[in-house]
């Protein structure tokens, strides 16, 4: 069965986006055409180009997605990565749409108000990835912290409260009184007190522990949410008053309703011209057939990989074929002795899904890249690729996940510990797509995710260390360790491994296994770390699984 | 009858702009509507020093779209060349890697680029230097430092002090190779309407864009409109206009009438937009056993491109920070194949504030003193500099502020004895200055359009500061009406002239020609303004500079974590003080402080522009690389200031914001690492390999 039996329609509906409630087609985009440079060219210019590599967010867009209940979940992604064929038959929202003509919707009144935009490059960005926090149906509770209240603390507060009155220098002033005491403007009195803003609110704080900033606002909200956007004017403290500031979504608000309809339905598509084409298959078997004819052909999933291709490589692909909608690439399904993972599920909807029941996992998801990333780069695209450097890699090595490959030949399983073959090179054929990652359960009891990065958030692994492990009677039982940026591929520490496996569970066996953990892989220099550094955190993640745990 | 006017001057008013900003209407350069633009896409040098011996365009002149390359064969001709970076296409020469060699222009971006990846270059290559080093035997004096001063000063004897002092600090520091980074990428759209250059400009100052390319192109500046209503930010970077302005403008030469628009890629900006120098600076303190010092010898080396001199002032701030008999500074450049360096944030004193500050650090625990103590033991009672009396220095009261806020009293002063969770935490504190400058060439106008309502027109720049409500509240508060009845006009040189917005000097510089146009409008037209009255005013030097030392100043205190296994490193508390003379509005100056502490930590932790010197080549040039700090990096972080007005500063009182908050924040964060770790880094930024013991 190939694809071009299977004609697929390109009618009106179909190739259209639906943007700020309008539909827009894209029948006429080509298939390189990133939805960032689409919307600018049709005038929508909210979303701004602050880098064109997924890192900056200032072409945040919130997407409807499906939700997971059945319902639609608003959903900020990068535009500037996403090809605008991908999101023909999708609904979106620019800043410019969240605003009525007369009232700014809550999350840009809480901007404005609040000084959460100064030179605005960064705000519409920010405003849609607030606005889908926002709309998160599981955050609750308003700006104090108590249901129904409606109250934050002012900025005039924040403000007033920065403002130190040194003692003797506090000095009557106005520039209406002239050098010899003539008013400029006739009637004005000296100021000698700083009268608030118009705008009265009411004053309530919220408590911060010194060192211990809140990451959650009392309004249940996210800030990890505003994690791949980047702002270099504000210092982010007035986003986040912003952000803590907003209240309960109102039950009349559209976009709040949207939220209980399903999510846009998938349609198969075809786009472009032949040498230029882009096509949605209509299901798995198509998209094989597409692959096993057209072997050059690019596999489209979140676009977070393809997308920095397109725009800083200039990579151009005869066929780009989207698989991140197939339902057989969608699929959660978890066993007695199983968890198997549509590859097309993103990062963020895994993590839902799996809802802490892999706490490896937990504890990578929030280091993986930013919300914005995560909302679209797949778990098959991340191996897909076979970066030494991706984050799940290791982590599903030390789960001792396998991997489910289908091609029009056949589906076939493998054990991820022998995929990768070198330097984004795996044991994967040409015409074969990753269609799920399958973890055996239960996952070792003891787990532990390692990321260490030049940056704590929103950046790639220097090195990523994952740990699982199980002791009994005082033993090591069993132990995988994965590891990722310590060679050309994500390896296993087999003779750490080796070392460890039945020697007792104390510092001494860590410390000592920490010296040949030191020396698994090739480890390289450049400017992220040097080689005797990644060696050193290598070493010094053996040692801290041991302390933690132990603890 | 007495009035209370709403949202004047001191009040803290919203952002005027706030609200086009957030719904995503405001427009920036790219975004202006014209008829019919063409793209450009420009070509770039491949090699560091050398000539281009052919440029074979053929291909590129045949790919659909195209309507013109441009290279060095054929680029109009410049009638000023003086400046060899605006100088571009002039020429084989090749002066850096990434220099401007070229430009396709073409119906779309896309067939742009795609254009340009089919010119064929070849080149003879020159051996080149891009490697900043303190032992280069090539190593120079420049004729002067930036903003004119002196490039070496010298009083009193300080090797002989530092020679007998009890306690002698040694060391060298050094700061990184930085990128401004605004997240607006520069960008020109330009298009020649007869004689007649219409510019739309990512800049922060259209005046001066029009002054310095007028000349290039050999034409009177009235003959060059420029246009800025909304930029985003800039941060020194848009302080001048860089290659690509005159690329673009040449590139409409060739287009026919039509618009060409151009946004530099983030990439592209790491080479054609201006950075930061590295510096490498030894600083030398000579102290009796009580922290007096006798000797403060502050010697720096840092780079500018062969092809024009940058010469950071960064030894500046050392001439006047603290009291010694003995000092001396020096300025030495090495002339390197790299793009040229231009302004960053606190030119100067940001990184010239690093040396010292955690050299001063460094002392404290000589003397076995407390770092605040021994700042406020060297206040001068002058400027050591000048002679001249300070208008207003409060920087120990900013320090005794912060010590209180921060919990300042309860540290140990012993390094690396506080673990906690796995982690080392530490407390620091450094000393914060700028100078406060007038610009003058600002005049302002005023036309009461109709009754109560008056229009404010001034070429000022709002590039993010908050310009847009503070000139506004000026305005109101100079003609006694509230701000809702101002139409303030900015960001176009139609408007009357402004200088720059940098230095710090917009909001008082520009605030100064308003009140003086309000003076103006008074004087001629009293209270009771006929509908159609207008006015200008000039502001002059603000002539207490004569007398008195102006200064804005500020402490900075830091509380870090790094962890003891991995050298991670965090900063968990930052607490800025300042004295900044009057501050025209709350809510828009914290978010200035804070923005610029937080641009202090990332000079601190990550911002770090990596050359290889084998290629003269900025490996990390893009946010993937090159990073600043993300929301998650930004903790506990407070600014306050003291509630003053400098009387010395002007009919405004205050003294600029814009700077102050990034000096010093990035010792303060060395400093903490140190109390924290007990690890002394002198080199930015603090990665994690340098706390692993
Ligand atoms: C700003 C930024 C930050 C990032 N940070 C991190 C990070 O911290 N950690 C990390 O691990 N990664 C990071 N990444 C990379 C990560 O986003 C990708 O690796 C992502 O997981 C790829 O998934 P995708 O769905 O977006 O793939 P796409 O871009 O759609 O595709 C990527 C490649 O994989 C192939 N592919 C996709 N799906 C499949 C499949 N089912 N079967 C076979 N091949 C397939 C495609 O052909 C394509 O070549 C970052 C990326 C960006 C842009
Ligand atoms: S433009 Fe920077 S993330 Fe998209
Ligand atoms: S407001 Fe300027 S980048 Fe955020």
């Amino acid at each position: 069965m190939t694809g071009s039996m299977h004609p697929t329609a390109t009618d009106a509906a179909t190739t259209a986006v639906t943007v700020n409630g309008s539909e827009m087609s894209v029948a006429e985009v080509a298939p390189h055409t990133t939805t960032l440079q689409w919307l600018r060219g049709s005038g929508i210019t909210g979303p701004k180009e602050g880098c064109a590599e997924g890192e900056c967010g200032a072409c945040a867009v919130m997407v409807a997605r499906p939700g997971g209940d059945g319902g639609t979940r608003w959903t900020s992604i990068n535009s500037c990565l996403v090809p605008a064929a991908a999101l023909a038959g999708q609904e979106i929202y620019t800043a410019e749409g969240l605003a009525s003509s007369e009232a700014l919707h809550p999350v840009q009144q809480e901007m404005a108000m609040r000084g959460g935009s100064q030179c605005g490059f960064c705000t519409p960005g920010f405003v849609c990835s607030m606005a889908a926090e926002y709309y998160r149906k599981d955050r609750s509770g308003c700006a104090c912290g108590e249901a129904g209240c409606g109250t934050a603390p002012t900025t005039s507060d924040i403000v007033s409260a920065a403002r130190v009155v040194p003692s003797g220098n506090e000095l009557p002033w106005s520039l209406a009184v002239d050098d010899d005491a003539r008013p400029l403007a006739p009637g004005l009195p000296p100021r000698t007190a700083v009268d608030p803003p118009a705008r009265t609110e009411p004053a309530t704080r919220y408590e911060s522990t010194p060192g211990h900033e809140p990451e959650t606002g009392p309004n249940g909200f996210d800030l990890h949410a505003l994690s791949g956007n980047l702002c270099r004017c504000t210092g982010y403290r007035p986003i986040r008053d912003a952000a803590f500031a907003l209240g309960d979504v109102d039950p009349r608000d559209p976009l709040a309703q949207r939220r209980d309809r399903p999510a846009p339905a998938s349609r198969p598509l075809r786009l472009g011209s032949p040498g230029s084409a882009f096509v949605r298959p209509a299901d798995l078997d198509e998209a094989l057939g597409l692959l096993a004819e057209t072997p050059d052909a690019v596999l489209l999933a979140g676009s977070t990989d393809w997308g920095v291709e397109l725009t800083i490589k200039h990579r151009r692909a005869p066929l780009t074929i989207a698989i991140d909608q197939l339902d057989e690439l969608r699929r959660f399904h978890v066993s007695d002795d199983h968890v198997e993972i549509g590859a097309g599920l993103t990062i963020t909807e895994v993590e839902r899904h799996l809802d802490g029941s892999v706490p490896l996992l937990a504890e990578l998801f929030p280091l993986f890249a930013s919300q914005l990333i995560r909302n679209a780069a797949t778990i098959g695209g991340n191996l897909g690729t076979g970066s030494p450097i991706g984050d799940t890699a290791p982590a599903l090595l030390a789960l001792d996940a396998g991997l489910v490959l289908a091609s029009s030949r056949g589906e076939r399983t493998i054990a991820l510990a022998d995929y990768f073959t070198g330097y984004r090179k795996s044991v994967r054929t040409a015409d074969e797509i990753i269609k799920s990652v399958v973890i055996p359960m239960p996952v070792l009891p003891l787990g532990r995710f390692y990321k260490v990065a030049k940056r704590k958030f929103d950046d790639i692994s220097s090195v990523a260390v994952a740990i699982a492990a199980r002791v009994t009677d005082g033993e090591v039982a069993e132990i995988r360790v994965g590891v990722g940026g310590a060679a050309a591929t994500t390896i296993r520490a087999r003779e750490t491994e080796a070392f460890l496996r039945g020697k007792p569970w104390t510092a001494e066996t860590f410390e000592a296994a920490a010296e040949i953990m030191r020396v698994e892989g090739t480890p390289m220099s450049d400017h992220r770390a040097s080689a005797r550094y990644r060696s050193a955190t290598l070493a010094q993640s053996i040692r801290r699984f041991h302390e933690e745990v132990a603890s | 009858m007495t009035v209370q006017h709403t949202g004047t001057a001191g009040q803290d008013l919203e952002r005027i702009d706030g609200v086009a900003k957030v719904r995503g209407l405001a427009p920036y350069a790219y975004e202006h509507q014209v008829d019919n633009p063409l793209y450009l896409h420009p070509l770039q040098a491949t090699i560091s020093r050398g000539r281009i011996e052919t440029i074979d365009t053929t291909q590129a002149q045949a790919a659909p779209g195209v309507v013109a390359v441009m290279t060095h064969l054929d680029a109009p001709r410049l009638a000023g060349t003086d400046d060899a970076e605006l100088a571009i296409l002039q020429s084989p020469a090749v002066g850096f890697r990434g220099q401007f060699i070229g430009a396709v222009l073409a119906e779309t971006p896309e067939a742009a680029r795609a254009a340009a990846a089919l010119v064929r270059v070849e080149y003879t290559e020159e051996p080149h230097e891009a490697e900043l080093r303190a032992d280069r035997d090539d190593l120079y004096a420049p004729e002067q430092v930036n903003a004119g001063f002196p490039t070496d000063t010298r009083d009193g004897d300080p090797e002989s002090a530092i020679a007998a002092a009890q306690v002698v600090v040694d060391q060298t520091y050094t700061t990184p190779f930085e990128h401004n980074n605004p997240m607006e990428p520069h960008t020109t759209v330009a298009q020649w309407v007869g004689d007649e250059l219409v510019l739309h400009d990512s800049t922060q100052g259209v005046h001066p864009v029009r002054q310095t390319l007028a000349p290039v192109f050999g034409i009177a500046p009235e003959k060059i409109r420029v246009i800025a209503p909304n930029v985003g930010g800039g941060f020194g970077s848009k302080g001048v206009p860089h290659a690509h302005v005159v690329l673009t403008a040449m590139a409409a030469q060739r287009s026919n009438g039509r618009p060409v628009k151009y946004a530099l890629t983030r990439q592209q900006m790491f080479f054609l937009a201006g950075y930061r120098t590295p510096t490498i600076q030894h600083v030398r303190l000579g102290a009796d056993a009580s922290g007096q010092l006798s000797g403060i010898i502050h010697d720096v080396i840092e780079q500018t491109s062969r092809i024009k001199e940058f010469a950071e002032q960064t030894a500046v701030p050392a001439r006047m920070m603290y009291a010694a008999e003995n000092r001396a500074t020096s300025h030495r450049v090495a002339k390197l194949d790299v793009p040229v360096p231009s302004w960053m944030r606190a030119p100067g004193e940001c990184p010239g504030m690093f040396g010292p500050e955690v050299a001063m650090d460094e002392l404290a625990e000589a003397c076995g003193i407390d770092p605040i103590e021994l700042r406020v033991l060297n206040e001068p009672d002058i400027d050591p500099e000048s002679g001249k009396p300070f208008a207003s220095r409060h920087l120990v009261e900013c320090l005794r502020e912060g010590a209180r806020r921060f919990g300042w009293a309860d540290r140990d002063p012993q390094p690396r004895s506080r673990l906690v969770d796995g982690w080392y935490t530490g407390t620091g504190v450094a000393s914060s200055t700028y100078p406060a400058r007038r610009q003058t060439g600002n005049t302002a106008r005023i036309r009461h359009d109709r009754a109560g309502r008056y229009s404010v027109q001034i070429g000022a720049v709002d590039i993010g500061t908050g310009a847009w409500t503070a000139l506004t509240q000026i305005a109101a508060e100079a003609l006694g009406c509230n701000a809702a009845d101002i139409d303030l006009q900015i960001g176009d040189t139609d408007f009357p002239v402004a200088t720059v917005a940098g230095g710090s000097t917009g909001t008082t510089s520009w605030g100064a020609a308003i009140i003086a146009a309000a003076q103006a409008f008074r004087d001629r037209h009293g209270d009771q303004p006929a509908v159609g009255a207008h006015a200008e005013g000039e502001a002059g030097e603000n002539p207490a500079a004569q007398e008195y030392a102006l200064h804005s100043f500020g402490a900075q205190f830091a509380e870090v974590q790094v962890h003891a296994d991995t050298g991670e490193i965090r900063v968990s508390r930052m607490l800025g003080v300042f004295s900044a003379g009057r501050i025209i509005n709350p809510r828009t100056a914290r978010s200035q402080f804070l923005g610029g502490m937080t641009m202090g930590l990332g000079m601190a932790l990550h911002e770090n522009s990596v050359m290889d010197p084998r290629f003269g080549m900025i490996v990390n040039h893009d946010f993937a690389e090159y990073h600043i700090p993300t929301n998650a990096d930004v903790r506990d972080m407070e600014a306050v200031w003291l509630d003053e007005v400098d009387e010395h500063a002007g009919k405004l009182g205050a003294r600029g914001i814009g700077e102050i908050g990034i000096v010093g924040a990035a010792a303060a964060i060395a400093n903490a690492a140190y109390h924290a770790t007990g690890i002394r880094v002198r080199d930015l930024p603090l990665t994690a390999d340098r706390f692993l013991a």
